[in-house]
């Protein structure tokens, strides 16, 4: 008798949300809490980010007006900007959309299990990583692996050598980031190396990707980032209330009933992931990562994980990149790494030197 | 010899570590001399420095690897020297003229005039000089800016995202020279082989005025080791010590950049053999500097030479690939508790 009303109904559900939330129930299990503020954010980066495009594909040696563009992605106009906008601008464009994107996502996952701003995977040396791994199977070092897979192999190297190297501190703290700069030292090292011992026609073909630009991909290989963003944006969505608890210390995290440690595997695994394919597209546009999630979190008022908008950000902060490397200097095409470490390099360099930080970020 | 594992570093006898150090630089050299890449053989090569050999011969060996071999002993001679005082002055383990973005800095600047109209073969040492110098201001100024207790790894972010920032640059500029990109394609990666020893005379001067800069700090950076406050309290004055060694590390950096292009982890590795050898001591670890420096420079060039046969491996590479996991091992080491 007493255990009956002490105990909770068995089958109760959390029916209503907190404030400025909203619950999306799917299934008899499983319901979703979305916020209603980031919904009507990543609405307006939606907005930005479709003007963005409009406006790529419209600029370039050969002006199209967005009238036009637009009339052209939905099956009119006439056959020179229907060449120019489905053949060559829009799948340049479509690579841009998703490395930002994924290298964004990755910058925002791998900050928030961190605890530092500055741990992106392109400071970390998961990036210089993945290049040294996909330029090995280029440059044809007696691997015939597809350079996605080998870029991937890279990344999860860098990852668990760096995690190795730092010894017991875990993700958290200076060390890691230190470790990974090695890592990365080492891994650019190895790139020059493959690279001085091909023919100097397959090195300057080469070269452009190792300085980062989106003039040199592969169709085959945007399509596999393609679908590996979109999985890996699924699943952001469906484990978003467990990365929310990341920010916590560890011992906040298990008295809330959630394991650590899979969160941080989880997490790791998809920055690996992102940033593996992404490189193997764009090569090393790391920087994105640094200034996707920032925008994003000023964006977000420093509540709350913003993944979503981060990605929505980076997509943004990569086309412009794209844009402004593509137009500004041309028939000079300065690649998209260059323009990108031209704007990350000084918000670096004022990361580290201004006094207060507003968040623990 | 042997019994010296049995002692402490800091009571090592300094003159014969020295000395041993020395015996292994002639050694290098020596090697160096003999090995290398393309047609001639080991034996030839012996017989020539023995004074009987083709001319073909002489000129490899007297000429070509004798070239290199000089360039290598000035360039590990500087740089170990600059991380040394780079390292006694930021009271850091982990400051060096690479990582720390000095040598991007003189890159840079070169690349300037480059793109202004110079050549390589006439580049002046003063502007590889000058670009180390604001380098080197700069990321101190930056990791001094944010007033707290000097954080090592802060410094070498700072470093990170300055040098990222500067090479950015510097492609950026040679993207719309297609002569200079030539002229420095070569140069940039860092290398001791084909570079002009003319160069080396003229950065002479500015070595003996790097020296003088050192033996003038040597005793207030000993003193500054223990702290900015006994320092003041031994009568030095800290401010003017640093100025004075940020002009010799920047004169020493920019002259090996001038003539070798930037070699990255020479400045990290040898102070840390030269710490583990003799003890913490600067006056201890800046004589054995002297000799570890051209060891590191011209064995790992000699190993360049020898993996990628016939074709060459620069040295940047190598010398990257020896100092990245001293680096890891310094962050790693328990003498960095606050990372």
């Amino acid at each position: 008798m007493i255990n009956q009303s002490l105990s909770l109904p068995n089958n109760e559900e959390i029916t209503t949300a907190p404030n400025g939330h909203r619950l999306l129930s799917l299934g008899r299990h499983m319901t979703l809490l979305i916020e209603k503020q980031a919904i009507i954010r990543n609405v307006w980066l939606l907005i930005l980010l479709a003007i963005a495009c409009v406006a790529t594909l419209g600029m370039g040696s050969m002006p199209i007006s967005p009238k036009e563009v637009i009339a052209v992605l939905f099956g009119h106009g006439n056959v020179m900007s229907q060449f120019i906008v489905h053949d060559l601008r829009l799948p340049r464009l479509l690579a841009a959309i998703f490395t930002g994107a994924a290298f964004s996502l990755a910058g925002c996952l791998m900050q928030t299990m961190a605890r530092n701003r500055l741990a992106t995977p392109g400071i970390i040396g998961i990036d210089n990583a993945a290049m040294a791994f996909a330029v090995s199977s280029v440059v044809g070092m007696g691997v015939s692996l597809a350079p996605s897979a080998m870029a991937l192999a890279g990344a999860a190297t860098a990852t668990a050598l760096a995690f190795g190297l730092a010894g017991g501190s875990g993700t958290r703290g200076y060390r890691f980031i230190v470790a990974g700069i090695g890592i990365g030292a080492i891994a650019g090292a190895v790139t020059q190396l493959l690279l001085s011992q091909v023919s100097i026609d397959v090195a300057n073909s080469a070269y452009p990707w190792t300085v980062g630009s989106l003039s040199a991909r592969d169709p085959m290989m945007v399509k596999v980032l393609g679908i590996g963003l979109g999985t890996c944006l699924v699943a952001c969505l469906f484990l978003a209330s467990q990365f929310a608890l990341m920010p916590f210390s560890d011992q906040v995290i298990t008295g809330l009933g959630a394991n650590i440690k899979h969160i941080r595997i989880i997490a790791l695994v998809l920055c690996i992931t992102l940033t593996g394919l992404a490189v193997a597209v764009a090569g090393p546009v790391g920087l994105v990562a640094l200034v996707g999630p920032e925008i994003a979190r000023v964006l977000a008022r420093y509540r709350g994980i913003p993944l979503i908008s981060s990605a929505l950000t980076g997509a943004l902060v990569m086309i412009l990149a794209d844009l402004f490397g593509r137009t500004v200097l041309s028939p000079i095409e300065l690649p998209v790494g260059i323009v990108t470490a031209v704007i990350g390099g000084p918000y670096l360099i004022w990361i580290l030197v201004r006094r207060t930080s507003r968040t623990s970020l | 010899m042997i019994s010296w594992f049995y002692i402490a570093p800091a009571q090592r006898p300094l003159f014969s570590v020295f000395v041993s150090a020395l015996f292994v630089l002639a050694l290098c050299c020596f090697c160096s001399l003999l090995f290398g890449a393309g047609g001639l053989s080991l034996q030839a090569s012996f017989q020539t420095l023995l004074g009987n050999g083709s001319a073909d011969a002489q000129f490899t060996v007297f000429h070509l690897r004798a070239n290199r071999t000089l360039v290598g002993l000035f360039v590990g001679l500087t740089l170990g020297i600059a991380g040394a005082l780079m390292q006694a002055v930021a009271r850091n383990p982990l400051a060096e003229p690479g990582l720390l973005g000095v040598s991007a800095g003189s890159s840079f600047a070169v690349a300037i005039t480059l793109v202004l109209g110079a050549s390589t073969a006439t580049l002046t040492v003063g502007v590889a000089q000058f670009g180390a110098l604001l380098g080197c201001l700069c990321v101190l100024s930056v990791a001094r800016m944010q007033g707290q207790q000097n954080d090592p790894i802060r410094l070498v972010l700072a470093g990170a995202a300055l040098s990222s920032l500067l090479l950015a640059v510097t492609s950026l500029l040679l993207l719309f020279d297609q002569r200079a990109a030539d002229e420095i394609r070569f140069w940039i990666t860092g290398s001791v082989a084909g570079r002009d020893t003319n160069t080396l005379f003229s950065v002479l001067p500015s070595m003996l005025i790097a020296i003088i800069c050192i033996l003038y700090t040597a005793k207030p950076l000993a003193s500054l080791a223990l702290g900015e406050r006994v320092a003041i309290g031994l009568g030095h004055k800290p401010q003017r010590v640093r100025a004075v060694v940020i002009v010799a590390v920047a004169l020493l950096v920019g002259g090996a950049t001038a003539i070798a292009g930037p070699v990255a982890f020479i400045g990290l590795v040898v102070p840390f053999a030269a710490r583990a050898l003799v003890g913490p001591d600067i006056r201890r670890t800046l004589w054995l500097c002297l000799p570890l420096g051209p060891i590191i420079v011209i064995s790992a060039d000699v190993v360049s030479r020898l993996v990628a046969q016939p074709a060459e491996m620069p040295l940047g590479v190598l010398t990257a690939i020896i100092g990245a996991p001293v680096l890891l091992l310094i962050v790693r080491s328990r003498r960095m508790p606050t990372l």
